[in-house]
């Protein structure tokens, strides 16, 4: 190998330690005792201690807190994705007035800060009785998702050939009827790529999720995460066994579909 | 396709579900900033109309300029780097190279986690006592830089910085390696038979082929740093004494902490407008048009 083929190993491998070191580190810490963890850092545990896991699923209620994320992950995504598809499906396919128009208005939302939306959110939320509801986070998740969603879906189906929906028609088919066995199928990479997407954004969310729910029984991960940690300062060993608990998901998720993520986070990037 | 009479009401079907809960939950509060930004409110009692009091109030607020400054530093120290280091290390990988995928499922990883748990780890990581930044300086006799990194002010938004810049290098990284990937092999065969180098290849042909992507690159970077507030809400919660306080979670102090509704309202206005102006700016600078 040249010098120079070895430098730039040695550039990436730099860089591919200083990535995924903070996690192994945390990781690996998690199965030691506070007394190891003072003396020996670096090195791998002597023997893997479970009680930290044990208290860190106990004190932070990590079993309530999977439920819930999994929960309003899950729902928000299907009905984000459905919604949008359907609104997709008539801006791209079909031609009625205002069209651009209307597909303007939902791409603007992703210029909207959404933190400037949280004081009308929590007021809006309370005045419809919605505060602590455990489907009170799908109404913000829903909307501020649908414009990624429609702009994804919608270059994607406009690029289907303009005699698609010709055929059917003759067939006799209704325009739900072309959308649900025609365009959706034909869609499934694109569906695949805001499905991932949505699935991430909601399993992360955290301002949301901290200003319209104060019912520990109802919070998502993150926020059960960051009171658990604010709480619990002195136990390192059970902080990163939580932390390592709620990573584990996300990160099997990730390998396992990692170039549709790549694919979906560069198609969401190609306009902010 | 076109309309017939019965697919106006499909029509209708069709988009209302997404347009009501997106004009209802996204578009609505915007507005409804504005207008609590003029009045004053603690949220539970009789709104009062002060007019723009609440905006004359912010603008000699010291604390609020204090946490724009501190949002300009994140936005600068985001720009300049992360684009800087995704461009390089995507530079490096695009190149007929062993383990690129290894190298870019590493390099993306930090971006698929929430920052929630990203802040956790990064404020182990900076603890004083056992944290590891703290354990490598003192086992390579470097005791004496030890530091406090989020207690003290003096080391606080640069600690916080890093962890930020950390976590979406990747992004960016994969987002330059798609753009290298698309440029035609025959621009880069026709530059080598010229007998260019790398290095005016890269400069001279490389760099311009994506200036596109890094300009969108650049605006997603100031557009999400300028969001920036869960990192530093469990990292620091803007403290010590303000040294970390940006523009969304004093708005969030304002508001959820302080009571004061009508002012943190008015926070929000400004970061709206804030973040369309800057990124307006940007494009245009940059040449790209607005929106």
């Amino acid at each position: 190998m040249s010098v120079k083929n070895t430098l730039i190993y040695a550039v990436l491998i730099i860089f591919s330690v200083i990535n995924v070191y903070p996690i192994i580190w945390m990781i690996i810490n998690s199965f030691k005792s506070e007394k190891e963890f003072a003396v020996n850092q670096f090195g791998l545990p002597k023997t893997l201690v479970i009680d930290n896991y044990i208290e860190a699923w106990g004190t932070a209620n990590l079993g309530v807190l999977f439920k819930n994320s999994i929960f309003i992950c899950l729902l928000a995504t299907i009905l984000t994705v459905l919604i949008g598809a359907l609104a997709s499906y008539f801006l791209a396919r079909i031609e009625f007035k205002f069209k651009n128009a209307l597909y303007t208005f939902f791409i603007f939302g992703m210029l909207i800060p959404i933190h400037a939306t949280l004081v009308p959110m929590f007021i809006l939320l309370k005045n419809l009785g919605l505060l602590n509801n455990p489907i009170t986070l799908l109404f913000p998740y829903i909307a501020f998702h649908l414009p990624i969603t429609i702009f994804i879906l919608t270059s994607f189906m406009k690029a289907f050939p303009k005699d698609i929906e010709e055929s059917a028609i003759i067939d006799g088919c209704g325009i739900f009827r072309i959308f649900w066995s025609i365009i959706l199928p034909m869609s499934r990479p694109a569906l695949a790529t805001v499905i991932i997407l949505n699935f991430i954004y909601n399993w992360n969310e955290f301002s949301f999720a901290l200003v319209l729910l104060n019912d520990p029984a109802l919070q998502t991960l993150p926020l059960g995460l960051a009171s658990f940690a604010g709480q619990f300062t002195v136990n390192y060993g059970a902080q990163m066994a939580g932390l390592t608990m709620s990573m584990i998901p996300i990160i099997i998720f990730y390998l396992f579909l990692e170039k549709e993520i790549v694919n979906g986070m560069t198609a969401g990037a190609v306009k902010g | 396709m076109q309309l017939t009479g019965k697919s106006k009401a499909a029509l209708i079907i069709g988009l209302l579900p997404a347009f009501l809960i997106y004009t209802v939950f996204a578009i609505y509060p915007i507005f409804q900033s504005f207008y609590y930004s003029f009045m004053e409110w603690d949220g539970f009692s009789e709104m009062e109309f002060i007019g723009l009091q609440n905006f004359e109030n912010l603008f000699q607020d010291t604390l609020f300029w204090n946490s724009v400054g501190n949002n300009i530093f994140v936005v600068i120290a985001s720009v300049f780097g992360q684009i800087p280091i995704a461009l390089f290390i995507a530079l490096l990988l695009n190149r007929k190279i062993k383990g690129l995928k290894i190298f870019r499922t590493i390099g993306f990883l930090p971006v698929v986690l929430s920052t929630v748990v990203i802040s956790l780890t990064w404020s182990l990581i900076y603890n004083t006592k056992n944290g590891m930044i703290n354990e490598i300086l003192r086992a390579v006799g470097l005791d004496f830089l030890a530091q406090n990194w989020l207690g003290d002010t003096k080391w606080s938004m640069v600690a916080v910085c890093i962890t930020v810049i950390w976590q979406f290098v990747g992004l960016y990284l994969i987002i330059f390696l798609a753009a290298l990937q698309n440029i035609p092999e025959e621009v880069m065969e026709a530059a080598k038979m010229d007998g260019a180098s790398e290095w005016v290849t890269t400069w001279k042909i490389t760099i311009p082929m994506i200036w596109d992507t890094i300009i969108v690159a650049i605006i997603l970077c100031i557009s999400g740093s300028l969001r920036t507030f869960d990192l530093i809400y469990v990292m620091t919660h803007g403290g010590p004494s303000h040294s970390t306080d940006v523009m969304a979670l004093y708005m969030f102090n304002e508001t959820f902490s302080n009571l004061k509704y009508g002012y943190g309202s008015a926070i929000s206005v400004f970061i709206f407008f804030f973040s369309l102006i800057l990124i307006g700016i940007v494009k245009k600078v940059l040449g790209q048009k607005f929106i």
